[in-house]
């Protein structure tokens, strides 16, 4: 085995880790200040992966727009209102039990469907993917989805300034 | 590096996702386990971009994260309509509506 | 070195995105119209959004005079039979909301020109969806109509049910999309591509076989995904709730036109994307089709609310359209049959439900309630409505010879043409819930037509309907009488092909 590839199982492991227990925390914490910054952890993770993956353009934009925009948007939102800056209510011990016997049970499906269907494909990553390559095909193949979520983005704006402002 | 554990590191977050999901029951928590679950997306589309040699991946990745984007700028607008309104952004106290 | 100069520009062809392009362009003015003149823009936009939907309906028109199926990209978005057809529908359904809202968004405490823009943008979202036959593209439409159709649920600002009905339907909805997602994530990783027919071409052969476990993953997050969008039985908690909190002409909408381009994009899906793996939708389509009727019908019969008892009838109404689908995969002859039902199902079921919640809205006006007890007695001031309201209850219920019975007829041919066991048991659901619905809905016209008036409320005079609303009842009963009485005139134009 290639010393990069030792480098890559290596760093993989370690964010994969990170990644895990960061999410675990964002969704069992009682604070919501807290929940959100798991969350960056688990954002902050992807982008490592994107960039092992050779994904450098969806790594960096995945740090400007989830890191820099979603998060702050939610630390906004937990900061206007203050009364659930603290704990959120405690859920019955019972429905929690069943939550996480549906996400063990789910898990388990999906890692045995998984194993059957990919159990030794290799990943080989020789060179980053080229950004030139992505743009052409957001504006060739993808341009019709490009031009509706840029009228997305536009009614999502008009929609919220609507609903948010005070009136 | 081999395609799975990127696969079961996706569908890991996907499961936690929809833990979170299933408890939470203020608007913003739910709103995150969902974030969640959008980023085990990215990392699939992206891995099997990466597999495949093809761009699409990618290219899903990306409108998926301006979606994201797009979904909770409106989602915390509600939130915050609601908050001024009832002073919670618990919705499952509201209950205005039975059923 | 990177060639930038590598780039060419996709051929494009305008007259078959002609339609998009008329609604983005007078969506545009809208907006513009609204910066520029702002508390004087709102006497003109209700105008400009219907001048908009009709101004689109030309190029569609054209297109299909023309007739010739139309590809770009590869075929990541056609123009064929169905997809004008669907247009046309949405076009038309978004139209008689526009009638519907006129006086409701006005006379309310409503931001209004906006309001007309999220319409305006909600309906692109569906033309697109149409079209789409990539999931790139199928995604982002979706997006582009659920995101307006959030913010429409959430308009009336000041009311906290309808700040409730937004955030369970907003937080229902994101959670549903990113199900859907996970399964096109897992879709595309198996072929590679995500272009539909390429889909269908790699999970149909046998070097696939290996990946059917991730496969059949896919499809089951892919279906349960816009379960949640048509509300189908047990994804349709949110429904009710929604549709009881959210404005009446939104709710209508919601009903109506999100319900059925979850329907295009599901028609899309299986019938390009997964059409040669029916081993694995149609007993998953088969379940959720029989349970969806059950469960809608079931909880109607309990409601006393009329919009809540719609909702629930919008379960049922879901079910019968998913039934054709679960027998689809036979043989291509039936595949035609199933698309065709469900296109008629579809539009019939847009004028028959759009006309009911066109009654409740005038009705309103005079009860402020859409509680069944209010409609009792209804025939002794207001004839006319209750007349109406007659007529789309029991075309909703398939009674002839009112519209919605061509639709069930349409479903139970489907059903039946293959000739397998499993297609006529689930014709032996849908003939039986047709039964159980029949009480609901013949409940609510005998209120209307033999009981007494409530005492709070004022039955000496009649109820006087707006001239839109009235323009809109006549729009949605003359198309359910057309397909109740000449299907063989109007029947034609919803029998399209996708394969």
């Amino acid at each position: 085995m290639s010393d990069l590839l030792v480098a890559q199982n290596v760093f993989f492991g370690l964010i994969a880790v990170v990644m895990l227990v960061s999410a675990v925390r964002c969704v069992t914490t009682r604070n919501v200040v807290h929940a959100a910054l798991w969350l960056v952890l688990v954002f902050a993770g992807s982008a490592a992966l994107f960039i092992l993956l050779g994904s450098e353009f969806v790594a960096v934009t995945q740090v400007l727009v989830y890191i820099g925009a979603i998060i702050v948007l939610f630390l906004f939102g937990v900061m206007l209102t203050r009364a659930s800056m603290g704990d959120d209510a405690s859920v019955a011990s019972e429905k929690r039990a069943m939550a996480a016997l549906v996400a063990v049970l789910l898990a388990a499906v999906m890692g045995l469907a998984l194993f059957d269907s990919f159990s030794d494909t290799r990943l080989v990553i020789d060179e980053p993917q080229r950004f030139g390559v992505v743009s052409d095909a957001i504006f060739s193949q993808y341009i019709v989805a490009f031009e509706a979520v840029s009228v997305l983005l536009l009614a999502a704006l008009i929609g919220a300034i609507v609903i948010a402002r005070k009136d | 590096m081999l395609l799975n554990s990127f696969l079961l590191l996706a569908g890991l977050l996907f499961c936690i996702g929809v833990y979170g999901v299933l408890v939470r029951r203020n608007g913003i928590m739910v709103l995150m386990s969902v974030e969640l679950i959008l980023n085990s997306v990215n990392i699939n589309l992206v891995a099997f971009g990466a597999f495949h040699g093809d761009v699409g991946g990618e290219v899903f990745a990306l409108f998926v994260i301006a979606v994201a984007a797009a979904e909770v700028g409106i989602g915390l607008a509600i939130v915050l309509l609601m908050y001024r309104n009832r002073l919670t952004t618990d919705f499952a106290e509201a209950d205005m509506l039975k059923g | 070195m990177i060639d930038l100069l590598a780039f060419a520009r996709p051929p494009i062809d305008w007259h078959a995105a002609a339609p998009e392009l008329t609604l983005l362009a007078c969506g545009a003015l809208l907006t513009l119209v609204d910066i520029v003149w702002l508390e004087r823009a709102k006497a003109v936009s209700a105008t400009l959004a219907s001048f908009s939907l009709l101004a689109a309906m030309v190029p569609v028109v054209t297109l299909a005079v023309d007739g010739t199926d139309r590809a770009m990209f590869g075929g990541a978005y056609t123009v064929d039979d169905f997809s004008l057809v669907m247009k046309a529908v949405f076009l038309l359904t978004a139209y008689v909301v526009v009638l519907l809202s006129t006086d409701y968004i006005a006379k309310g405490d409503f931001w209004e020109s906006e309001y007309y823009q999220m319409l305006l943008s909600a309906v692109l979202g569906m033309l697109v969806m149409t079209s789409a036959r990539d999931l790139v593209t199928i995604f982002i439409a979706l997006e582009l109509l659920s995101i307006p159709a959030y913010l429409m649920a959430t308009w009336h600002k000041v009311d906290l049910r309808s700040n409730e009905a937004g955030l369970k339907y907003y937080l229902m909805g994101v959670f549903a999309s990113a199900v859907l997602l996970y399964g096109m994530s897992l879709l595309y990783g198996v072929s590679g591509s995500t272009m539909l027919s390429d889909i269908n071409a790699t999970i149909s052969n046998s070097q696939a076989e290996g990946l059917l476990a991730v496969v059949v993953l896919g499809l089951i997050f892919v279906v349960v995904g816009f379960g949640f969008k048509v509300s189908a039985f047990p994804f349709h908690m949110w429904a009710p709730d929604a549709y009881e909190g959210a404005p009446t002409p939104v709710t209508a909408f919601l009903s109506v036109a999100s319900k059925a381009a979850g329907f295009v994009a599901l028609l899309s899906l299986v019938f390009v994307g997964f059409w040669d793996r029916s081993d694995v939708y149609q007993p998953l389509l088969w379940l959720l089709s029989a349970a969806s009727m059950t469960g809608g019908n079931l909880m109607a019969l309990r409601q006393t609310n009329a919009v809540r008892m719609l909702a629930y009838s919008g379960v049922a109404q879901a079910g019968y359209m998913l039934a054709p689908l679960a027998v689809a995969g036979e043989s291509s002859a039936t595949a035609d049959d199933a698309l065709s039902s469900v296109v008629t199902y579809l539009a019939i079921y847009a004028a028959m439900n759009l006309g009911a919640f066109a009654v409740i809205i005038a009705v309103a006006r005079r009860t402020s309630s859409a509680e069944i007890d209010s409609y009792k007695g209804l025939f002794r001031y207001a004839p006319v409505l209750t007349v109406a309201m007659t007529v789309f209850l029991m075309a909703l219920a398939g009674i002839p010879p009112f519209g919605g019975w061509f639709a069930k007829f349409e479903i139970v041919l489907a059903l039946l043409s293959p000739g397998t066991a499993w297609g006529v048991v689930l014709g032996g659901v849908v003939g039986l819930n047709s039964v159980i619905a029949l009480y609901y809905y013949a409940r609510i016209a005998s209120y209307m037509w033999v009981e007494a008036p409530p005492d709070n409320v004022q039955s000496s005079s009649p109820i006087k309907v707006p001239a839109s609303v009235s323009a809109a009842l006549i729009l949605t009963g003359l198309v359910t009488l057309a397909f109740g009485i000449v299907p063989q005139w109007v029947g034609h134009f919803t029998d399209v092909s996708l394969l």
